[in-house]
């Protein structure tokens, strides 16, 4: 018979969601420590990152592993912060103005949370003035811009643009279809991900240089 | 028409770039113009001389039954392109939503309509409805339509799949509608656009499993449209610009598509044996970096064109060079962009 907390990695994996509901219950309920469940989580999320990564799961599975950890965060979230547990570093998102597609920016959202930075999901179609206050008000670490349209790669360049002049200490990661590598330096962004993979270990490297 | 014509095109060496947006917004006023059936039809036509096609191909307009179906329920029209159903979406909703060939055509439905009429009267191209595919219509409506169409793969009496297909159900008989109203109109073909069947929507992991899952969540679906088109003698254009696989490309065949227009992400000529020979492909020139000379130049647009045109001559599938998508214009790089629409369509 696995543990609880073998469990909840198992049902994170397969995105089963009422099933990590269930097994972080009866973790909490046989007083294992929150923070040990947080990392059964993460590990779960984490093997799925990596088979996203390598071709073996798609985007259905991912959002479905991440809405797994969902359920399970819904019921360890309070018993986190009860412990005084909180993530260390503050990810702040969203697709940027006149851009209203969202699939890759909250396909990046689940992953960064699942490698347990708090993630502030400001949606899509956001002006630079609405990100500027939330990075001030939320004491953001780092903004993930996300962009579908060639047409709103411009309104890319201004959020940057305004961020910097604004002399926030904040780095910002870029990504979306049309996005480059090359267009990413161009506008003076700290990386870019091609993939939502690729946007957890970046945001790790930016955390870890700062 | 016969399928023949779609066949000449293709060994004439027609070229297709789908940019009528980039003439829309020469005009003084392109949202006026939008909205008025007649200047948006000489956009129309003006495009189809000015890039040599003989085929007036119409704004692709992706947004024109959602907003037709929200404005049924009475969602107001500033909110219906961030509008999603969450859990929200019942019975009464999806009820009201099957009367919907009654309603009022929007002002948008209107334009169309207008312009199909106006290039119908006046040009000697061939006029080109436009509609959304109902799987990529239904992802427009729901908040969360990954899950909610895994789901359908998973467990079909799962709430949440049951939904998806009523969801879908409602949709395709609005497209239908759309579609005849457009054939009404002069439309000789209609290109329908499906850009969410990808496999960002649809797992290749789920396909592998149960191969059936694409007949059950796009292709039926859009069998019924493709017939409504058959019984006017209209053809079908199809579009999907998404990353595909083998299983997903071989699917179109089903539909017998006169023209099936892919995305950048697919190799044409590598692709080109999934696809029955009566099908025209169309494609697929990045045109996403038309904008800035920095991910492609005029020189490159040529270069790349004809790299194209030889690969696929080399398989002798027929083919028609083309944008992937359609060109939208991006303020500040109109005329960059216009330089290599021009280079593709003078490669």
């Amino acid at each position: 018979m696995n543990t609880p907390l073998e469990q909840l990695t198992s049902a994170i994996k397969a995105g089963k969601r009422k099933d990590a509901k269930s097994a972080t219950q009866a973790a909490l309920d046989a007083a294992i420590p929150p923070a040990q469940i947080l990392a059964a989580l993460g590990e779960g999320m984490a093997d799925v990152g990596r088979r996203f990564k390598a071709n073996e799961v798609f985007v259905p599975e991912v959002l479905v592993a991440a809405r797994a950890m969902q359920n399970s965060m819904d019921l360890l979230e309070p018993v986190l912060i009860e412990a005084g547990i909180q993530p260390a570093h503050t990810f702040l998102i969203c697709t940027v103005e006149g851009d209203l597609h969202d699939i890759g920016k909250n396909l990046v959202a689940m992953m960064i949370k699942g490698a347990n930075f708090k993630v502030v999901d400001l949606g899509t179609n956001v002006a630079p003035d609405v990100l500027i206050e939330a990075v001030e008000a939320h004491r953001a670490d780092i903004i993930g811009l996300s962009a579908l349209l060639t047409t709103t790669m411009p309104a890319m360049r201004e959020a940057v643009a305004r961020i910097r002049e604004r002399g926030l200490k904040v780095k910002i990661m870029v990504g979306g279809a049309p996005i480059t590598e090359g267009f990413a330096h161009e506008i003076g962004a700290d990386g870019y991900a091609p993939d939502a993979g690729s946007a957890v270990e970046l945001a790790l490297r930016l955390v870890e240089a700062a | 028409m016969e399928r023949e014509f779609y066949l000449q095109l293709a060994r004439d060496g027609v070229r297709l770039p789908i940019a009528a947006d980039m003439v829309l917004h020469e005009r003084e006023d392109p949202r006026a113009c939008r909205y008025c059936g007649e200047c948006l039809g000489e956009v129309i036509m003006e495009a189809a001389h000015r890039f040599k096609m003989p085929l007036a191909f119409p704004l692709m307009d992706l947004r024109t039954e959602k907003e037709w179906m929200l404005t049924h329920l009475g969602v107001p029209l500033d909110e219906i392109d961030s509008f999603h159903f969450d859990d929200d979406l019942d019975e009464a909703s999806i009820s009201r939503l099957a009367g919907l060939a009654t309603a009022a055509p929007t002002k948008r439905m209107e334009a169309t309509l207008g312009a199909l009429r106006h290039v119908a009267a006046h040009a000697d191209k061939v006029p080109v409805g436009m509609c959304i595919g109902p799987f990529s219509l239904m992802t427009k409506m729901l908040a969360d339509p990954i899950i909610a169409a895994y789901q359908v793969g998973i467990d079909p009496e799962d709430e949440e799949a049951e939904l998806v297909l009523k969801l879908m159900e409602v949709a395709t008989e609005a497209i239908i509608h759309w579609v005849r109203l457009q054939i009404d109109a002069g439309a000789k073909a209609i290109c329908l656009c499906e850009p969410a069947y990808n496999i960002v929507y649809v797992s290749p992991r789920q396909i592998e499993d149960d191969p059936a899952i694409l007949d059950t969540l796009v292709i039926n679906f859009n069998r019924r449209i493709k017939a409504a088109m058959t019984e006017r003698g209209v053809d079908l254009i199809l579009h999907d610009c998404g990353e595909l696989n083998e299983a997903i490309i071989r699917s179109f065949n089903s539909l017998d598509p006169a023209i099936l227009s892919l995305g950048s992400p697919c190799k044409l000529p590598e692709v080109a044996h999934l696809i029955s020979p009566r099908t025209v492909l169309m494609g697929n020139l990045p045109s996403k970096k038309f904008y800035a000379d920095s991910e492609m130049t005029a020189e490159t647009v040529t270069t790349e064109s004809r790299k194209l045109l030889g690969a696929m001559k080399a398989t002798g599938h027929p083919f028609i060079l083309a944008t992937e998508c359609d060109v939208l214009c991006v303020p500040g790089c109109e005329h960059t962009i216009m330089s290599k629409v021009l280079a593709l369509a003078h490669a």
